[in-house]
Formats: C-alpha cells, sequence, structure tokens
C-alpha cells in the first residue's frame, strides 16, 4: 500500500521533471519541495506531538547560514558543511527543547518565539560572519562527484528525493513505538507519563527531528538561490511554515504537501498578495480553524465522506452498553 | 482488626504504604496512611466520596509527591520517582475517569501500554532493522492476546473514543496490562458498567490475580468489592479508618458510621 504510494510519488516527480521545460515552473517546483520539507518538520512537532513552535525560521536560517558560510566563505565541500549543519541545528535544537518543553501552550508558542528573534537578530548583528543586512553571496552549487547539480532539472530531482526520503522517515517515525508515544502525549500527556512514556524526553526527540528537516530544508535553499539574507529567515516564514501545517491539516503527512504548495503558489498568482502577506496568512488561519479545524486535506475528506453517507441507508450502529 | 502488623504467615509485601501524608492547599487529602499489600492477592481500598483514594493511586504512581512517609515497593523507597519510572518498575494503572488516546485505534492503545518494555528510538525507527521489526512483531502478538483475554480483539482497529463506555474500561486495564506490571491500581473500574459487565469486570480481575498480579482497587461496588477482594482497607477523611477482611469490615461498626455520616451507597455493607 505505501510502497505503492510512494512508487506513484516517484513517478510523478519524473513525470512532471520531463515534462516541465520552463525553468521559472521548475524552480517554483523546487521551491515547493522546499517549503514542503519544512511543513513535515514542523508538522511533525505540531502534528504529531501537539507542541508549537513559532520559531521554525530558526532551524531553517542556521541549516542555511551554517552551510553558507562554511562552503561560501571557507571553502569546505558542501556535503561536510551540511554535516556540519546538521550536527550544529542537532545541538541547538537539543539546547533550546531543554528547557522550553517544559513550557506548553501559550508559554511554548511565546519561547519559541523568542527564539525565532533572537537568532533572526543575531544572523543581521553578526554581519562580519553572515554579511549582515547585505546578505552572504556567492553560495557554491551543489555537485554529486562529476554530477553538477547546477541545472534547474537536477536541482528539482535532487530536492524531490529529498522529500520523498523525508516522506519515507516520517512515515516509518509515526507508525513505531514513537509515533505512538508522539501521538499518546498529544492525547493526553498525563496519561501518556502514567503508561510508561518518558514525554519530555520524546518531546525533546520531536523538536530535534523537526530542527532538522528546517535545517536541510535551509541546506537546499542556500545552494539553489546562492544568495541568502536575513528577511528569508524571519518571523513570517515562521508563520508561513505554521499556516502550511495548519492548513494541510494536522498530523497528515500528505497535508504538508498541500500546505505548502498553496501557499508557495498564492503569492505568486496573487501579486496583491505580498503586501499583506501577514494579513492573508492570518485570515487563512482564522477561517481554517473555524471551520475546518483538521485541516483542509482532513476536511475535504470528510465533507466527501458525508456526503456520501447521506444517500446511504444510516448503519446500524452499535448502542453504548452503559451511561457516563 | 484495626492491627497494622502485618498478617503472620504471608510472604513479604509487594507495597508497602508508610506513613504517607499528601495535603492541597488546606486540605488534608491523606494523613498517616499505613497499610501493606500481599503480593497476588486484591486489595480494596473503600471509602466514601472525597476520602483520598484517587490521592493514594496518585502518590503510588509518582504522579504526587507525599509530604510525608515513604511508598516502598518490592523493597525499594519509590516516592519522588517520575511516573513514568514507577511504570517501568511495574506498577500500572487505570482512571477514574476513563482516559484513553481517544484518536488512536484500540489495538494501537495497547500498543502505547507496551512501550514501556521496547526500545526502539527515532533511529531504530526510521531504520527499522531487524531488532526494530521483531520487537514490533512481538509488542503486536502481546498487544492481540491481551485484546483476545478482555474480549476487544473484534474492535480492535476501531477508533477507541468510539467504544460503547463499558468496553473504554475494558480496553484501559488491557492497555495497562501490557506495561507488564507486577501491581495493577484500578480506580473505580466498575464505575459505569451495567450488571452484566460487573459481572465480567469481577471475573477478569480474578483472572488478573491468578496471573500473578497484585491488585489494588478502589471501588464503590460493594458487593463487587466484598466479593473479590483477599482484604479491605477503609479510607475517611484521608485517615485510615480500618483494615481487614471483607467479613471484617461489613461488620465494623466504625466503617459503618461513616458509610451512614455520608450520603454513600450502602449496598453490601450491612
Ligand atoms: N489536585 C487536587 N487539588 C486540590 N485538591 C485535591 C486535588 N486532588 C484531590 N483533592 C482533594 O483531596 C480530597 C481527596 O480527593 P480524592 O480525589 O483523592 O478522593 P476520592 O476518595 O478518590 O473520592 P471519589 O470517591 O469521589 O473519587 C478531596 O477533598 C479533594 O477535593
Ligand atoms: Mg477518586
Amino acid at each position: 500500500m505505501s510502497k505503492m504510494k510512494h512508487g506513484f510519488f516517484l513517478l510523478t516527480i519524473v513525470i512532471a521533471g520531463m515534462a516541465m521545460s520552463n525553468s521559472y515552473h521548475l524552480q517554483l517546483l523546487t521551491f515547493i519541495g522546499i517549503n514542503t520539507l519544512l511543513a513535515l518538520g514542523l508538522n511533525m512537532l505540531m502534528g504529531y506531538a501537539g507542541q508549537i513552535s513559532l520559531g521554525h525560521a530558526a532551524f531553517y536560517g542556521l541549516g542555511a547560514y551554517t552551510s553558507a558560510v562554511l562552503s561560501a566563505t571557507m571553502n569546505w565541500s558542501p556535503w561536510l558543511a551540511l554535516f556540519a549543519a546538521i550536527v550544529l541545528t542537532t545541538l541547538v535544537a537539543f539546547l533550546v527543547a531543554l528547557p522550553m518543553l517544559k513550557l506548553s501552550g501559550y508559554y511554548l508558542g511565546m519561547g519559541t518565539l523568542g527564539f525565532g528573534m533572537i537568532v533572526f537578530i543575531l544572523i543581521r548583528q553578526w554581519s562580519t560572519v553572515t554579511g549582515g543586512d547585505s546578505g552572504l553571496v556567492g553560495i557554491p552549487a551543489l555537485s554529486l562527484g562529476p554530477l553538477s547539480l547546477a541545472s534547474g532539472k537536477a536541482y528539482f530531482y535532487l530536492v524531490w528525493a529529498v522529500v520523498l526520503m523525508c516522506f519515507v522517515i516520517c512515515e516509518r517515525v509515526v507508525d513505531s513505538r514513537v509515533g505512538r508515544a508522539l501521538r499518546a502525549i498529544h492525547d493526553g500527556e498525563h496519561v501518556a507519563a502514567a503508561m510508561g512514556i518518558d514525554t519530555s524526553r520524546l518531546k525533546v526527540g520531536v523538536f530535534v527531528l523537526s530542527a532538522v528537516f528546517a535545517a536541510l530544508a535551509g541546506f537546499l535553499y542556500a545552494h539553489l538561490v546562492s544568495f541568502i539574507s536575513p528577511n528569508s529567515f524571519d518571523f513570517l516564514v515562521s508563520v508561513r511554515i505554521v499556516t502550511m501545517v495548519v492548513i494541510g491539516g494536522m498530523a497528515s503527512i500528505w497535508g504538508s504537501l498541500l500546505g505548502a504548495s498553496l501557499l508557495t503558489l498564492l503569492p505568486e498568482w496573487l501579486h496583491v498578495f505580498t503586501d499583506y502577506e501577514m494579513v492573508v496568512y492570518g485570515l487563512i488561519l482564522m477561517t481554517i480553524m473555524i471551520f475546518l479545524p483538521q485541516g483542509l486535506t482532513r476536511g475535504l475528506l470528510d465533507l466527501y465522506e458525508q456526503s456520501r453517507t447521506i444517500y446511504r441507508r444510516p448503519a446500524t450502529s452499535q448502542e453504548p452498553t452503559a451511561n457516563r | 482488626m484495626n492491627s497494622s502488623e502485618p498478617i503472620t504467615g504471608t510472604p513479604q509485601p509487594l507495597l508497602r504504604v508508610k506513613s504517607v501524608g499528601k495535603s492541597f492547599g488546606g486540605i488534608q487529602a491523606l494523613c498517616n496512611v499505613t497499610f501493606e499489600v500481599a503480593p497476588e492477592t486484591i486489595h480494596a481500598v473503600i471509602g466514601p466520596n472525597g476520602a483520598g483514594k484517587t490521592t493514594l493511586f496518585n502518590v503510588i504512581t509518582g504522579a504526587y509527591e507525599p509530604e510525608d512517609g515513604q511508598i516502598v515497593y518490592e523493597n525499594r523507597e519509590i516516592q519522588g520517582k517520575k511516573v513514568h519510572e514507577v511504570v517501568a518498575q511495574g506498577i500500572a494503572r487505570t482512571f477514574q475517569n476513563v482516559e484513553l488516546f481517544g484518536s488512536m485505534t484500540v489495538l494501537e492503545n495497547v500498543l502505547v501500554g507496551r512501550h514501556v518494555r521496547m526500545h526502539c528510538g527515532f533511529l531504530g525507527a526510521i531504520g527499522r532493522w531487524p531488532r526494530v521489526r521483531n520487537e514490533e512483531r512481538e509488542a503486536r502478538d502481546y498487544a492481540w492476546e491481551l485484546l483476545e483475554f478482555v474480549g476487544l480483539e473484534k474492535m480492535a482497529h476501531h477508533r477507541s473514543a468510539d467504544l460503547p463506555f463499558g468496553w473504554q474500561r475494558f480496553l484501559e486495564i488491557a492497555r495497562a496490562l501490557a506495561t507488564q506490571p507486577r501491581l495493577l491500581l484500578l480506580d473505580e473500574p466498575a464505575s459505569g458498567l451495567n450488571a452484566v459487565e460487573t459481572q465480567q469486570l469481577g471475573d477478569l480481575l480474578l483472572q488478573i490475580r491468578s496471573r500473578g498480579i497484585t491488585l489494588l482497587l478502589v471501588e464503590h461496588d460493594m458487593d463487587l468489592t466484598m466479593g473479590i477482594s483477599d482484604r479491605i482497607v477503609v479510607l475517611h477523611q484521608g485517615r485510615r479508618l480500618a483494615e481487614g477482611t471483607p467479613r471484617e469490615i461489613q461488620c465494623n461498626d466504625a466503617v459503618i458510621c461513616a458509610y451512614l455520616g455520608s450520603d454513600e451507597d450502602m449496598r453490601g455493607l450491612s
């Protein structure tokens, strides 16, 4: 079942890659892939474990800047730089998560928000290394041995191969001891603990996982555009990632793809959008929360199923044998 | 019969509650509570509403730290340990108001109970190497067996929140059993059950005891409690009022008085 889904996914990527000749479209699809990674990571944290992060752009930036600085300024191989970026992100996420995940609800939101701002300010102010507001140029293109990934098409395949890999990773995590424990924490943290789940440890774990996904996305972004500046990693970006998850649906791996696609394409299609981006995200978030709290994917599926069952005879349901 | 010394001739107690005290603000929920639970017995804790029964469970399982006294389990002091560590040591519980993982299936709920006896972490989940797969397969077999044991195997793939209430109680027991406890704490497992289900529950609890698991049972249904318990401790306003066999408790004046003073159901107590 899931093999078939992945095969179909792979086929779609290959066909899209072959059919696509317009480099603008290819780049758009590549961006969708990168945003999908961001949404996927945050969805593991928000959708499955039920913990919010309003500072995920920080890890996105951490991945992008670590790799960019190491490869552009210090001439490291980008792949080595990627490795360093992942190690650093893991470390930072771990240190941030330890005190932070003791918080919950609003406080966790505020805490991660603050963390995102600190990283953003660091990137802007530490100009000797990061280039500050004027950004960092000359980030090398990627290559795999003799194979150059500089072309739009090659990069498109690379990004989507990574997305597919991360899909598989998420599906495996969700369908495991760890994934069940995460969902249990979401359903009731103290009950989860009473079943023997070390809740703080798992929350730290999933926070690190989602941060690493964001760093990976940052790496892919930096080497795609070859120039990065702090604005690509500000608060608005964190909100955008949250919006992608909410639109696609919490705890829906494939929903992340939908959320990322919509939020990548909408600003391209509606240019007015760019001036009022924050307002539009706010509106989207509110509308979805009120009308489709399960997200667009689940919401549409539910609507579909409702419309089907209306025409069917009501099934004889088992009556509860006792009242509460 | 108000005796606190252990019955002679019985083996080492599995659990010892030693002069435990716990208060919430001004309310003394538990005060100097002492009793022992012998292995492989059903030990009931009864008392009127607000007597401190649930608080006692929360103290034993590590959800609350007692202000005074010790909880000794298998000769080790466990008060102050984290909740999940206590489970790993072999103490499992159910809740007074059924607390299942509502978004998960019946089978998944039991599998969560199995968590503490498994090892797979994030890397194992991603890698799915043979050890992880074996572990997962064993856990599923174990969970299926438990579902059959409580009679819920046909509902395995239903969302737990969709089960009739009575079945949710049985599922909660199966989930607790999945942690492979030596001591199982049940907080009013019969409340909300109909007569037939209560009968089934009684049989189930006896079967659990015969599997070598010790039960600590908080229950208001006196027919059930008197019928299956080996020993009973009575709490009243946070204090131990009496302890003894069901027969002894039934004719204890202090107990009858305490129950008369409250608007509790007196069924089976006279
Ligand atoms: N978390 C808490 N905060 C404040 N007071 C509490 C808390 N938990 C329990 N209490 C108080 O402690 C006392 C004992 O409560 P507990 O829930 O242990 O009683 P119980 O014997 O389980 O009663 P019931 O039969 O109604 O379940 C009550 O007065 C209750 O109000
Ligand atoms: Mg209670």
